[in-house]
């Protein structure tokens, strides 16, 4: 025998019908009424048994439903992770937060613009084998990928070996402080790249990779550019072009910056002018400073000098106190001999 | 003309009521957050106008797809309703229109049950 949950109301039921059987009632009248109750009761019950049926079956659906719904969520959740990848994480978190629609519209906003680059990439890389290559460059834009995400920057895009990134949108901290994050993710980059330089070398990666970074602050439109069914995140504009120009005129492991964005990080960095730049676009000719050094807000590691004949880095966290008089005079030494020479 | 026509939400059916003509028609989807307010105004009119009704033809359809405890509830009231209208001398036809094999046909079959007068018929889809 199987359980039956209504098995009391069953019992009930019989004995009632029992009782009408034996004749136990003496007034007709009673009969009739208990009767039917018992018959209201009868259809009660097997409301109820139905009711039942019918709340289990629907709470099986609603269970089957709730799982294909959890599977599906997993699924979505597992593709806009891997979709994630080919956006910046600041766009992909307002677009997924609805803070920004997909749409075709721009905005008008001062921006601290970064483009780099890798010096004579095509020399550098031209006898290298593909797996290498391959390898060097993904190295590459992890490391920066990461120092980037660590200092909040938007990454627009990689183009080749260069990088276009931005800040200020979609989340800002003041136009003063996006130039001043920016200029110390430039500065945390190139000294990774100094770090990476050894290595790469250690490796037998023969030229390491050396960067150039050119930052500018000013307004650009920022927004959603293409077609309705492809549209990318991206910055326009002559501010733009002067980062990339500025990018192009910086020393290899330098970074060359415009006056408006030196003006609001002149306590961060020493820097030395060079000469003005004229960008096609911009109608005023461009100031232009190069960071020499750093202050102690964001100390650069390695101090480094390469041109023809010479390769030399400094590691500054190792040359304190008599290793760096030792340095000095060893320097001095090259330079003494060198002048000796004529 | 006397009718009864309320659209579709997404929590009650259609509702498309002809009592010139006796014919009606739920249609849709039933789990109302407020099962009294969505179904005690129906009943009280049905109930006013079935009693008057005297060898009369009724046709009631139910068109539904999806339908919670309180209204399956509500639903054999109105079955007890019609049954009872039946019973009084009329005509009374009962559609249940659903797809075949579902759950619903399986719930029509249950609630026909305890009808005597009243004529019922299952309409099945694909």
């Amino acid at each position: 025998m199987g359980y039956d949950i209504f098995k009391d109301e069953v019992e009930t039921v019989a004995r009632a019908a029992a009782l009408l059987e034996k004749g136990a009632f003496a007034d007709p009248a009673a009969e009739e009424h208990f009767t039917a109750l018992l018959a209201d009761y009868q259809k009660l019950l097997k409301n109820m048994q139905r009711l039942m049926r019918l709340a289990d079956r629907n709470e099986a659906k609603l269970t089957t439903a709730s799982k294909a719904l959890d599977e599906k969520n997993r699924m979505l959740e597992n593709l806009s992770g891997k979709l994630s990848r080919y956006l910046s994480p600041q766009i992909y978190n307002s677009i997924f937060s609805g803070d920004k629609d997909v749409t075709l519209s721009t905005e008008r906003k001062k921006l601290t613009v970064f483009f780099s680059d890798i010096v004579g990439f095509t020399q550098t890389t031209d006898d290298m084998q593909p797996e290498d290559l391959t390898w060097l460059l993904n190295t590459y834009f992890t490391e920066m990928g990461q120092i980037a995400s660590e200092h909040g920057a938007t990454v627009d895009k990689f183009i080749g070996d260069a990088m276009l990134m931005f800040f200020g949108d979609p989340q800002t901290l003041g136009v003063e402080e996006d130039a001043r994050a920016c200029l110390r993710m430039a500065l945390a980059m190139q000294n990774r790249m100094a770090e990476l330089e050894t290595q790469w070398l250690a490796k037998g990666v023969e030229n390491p990779l050396r960067m150039r970074i050119g930052v500018n602050t000013g307004y650009c439109n920022v927004g959603n550019f293409g077609s309705a069914q492809r549209m990318d995140y991206t910055i326009i504009g002559g501010e733009v072009n002067l980062a990339a120009r500025l990018e192009a005129s910086a020393d290899p492991g330098g970074i060359l910056m415009s006056y408006e964005t030196y003006a609001l990080v002149q306590d961060l960095v020493a820097a030395e002018e060079r000469e003005p730049l004229r960008v096609k676009g911009i109608r005023r000719e461009v100031r232009s400073f190069a960071v020499t050094g750093v202050g102690d807000a964001c100390r650069l590691r390695y101090l480094t000098a390469k041109c023809d004949g010479l390769d030399a880095k400094c590691d500054l966290t190792a040359l304190a106190g008599p290793a760096r008089e030792e340095a000095i005079a060893a320097i001095e030494g090259v330079i003494e001999n060198l002048r000796a020479m004529g | 003309m006397d009718t009864l026509k309320i659209g579709a939400s997404a929590r009650t059916p259609e509702v498309d009521f002809d009592f010139d003509a006796n014919v009606y028609r739920l249609k849709g989807e039933c789990y109302p957050e407020d099962i009294a307010e969505f179904f005690a105004p129906l009943m009280d009119r049905l109930r006013e106008h079935f009693a008057r009704l005297r060898g009369a033809r009724v046709d009631f359809t139910f068109e539904l797809i999806y339908f919670n405890s309180s209204s399956a509830k509500a639903i054999l009231g109105l079955f007890d309703l019609l049954e009872q209208t039946a019973k009084a001398g009329n005509d009374v036809a009962i559609v249940w229109a659903c797809e075949e094999g579902d759950d619903i046909q399986e719930m029509g079959e249950e609630f026909a049950e305890d009808l005597t007068a009243a004529k019922f018929r299952l309409q099945l889809g694909e």
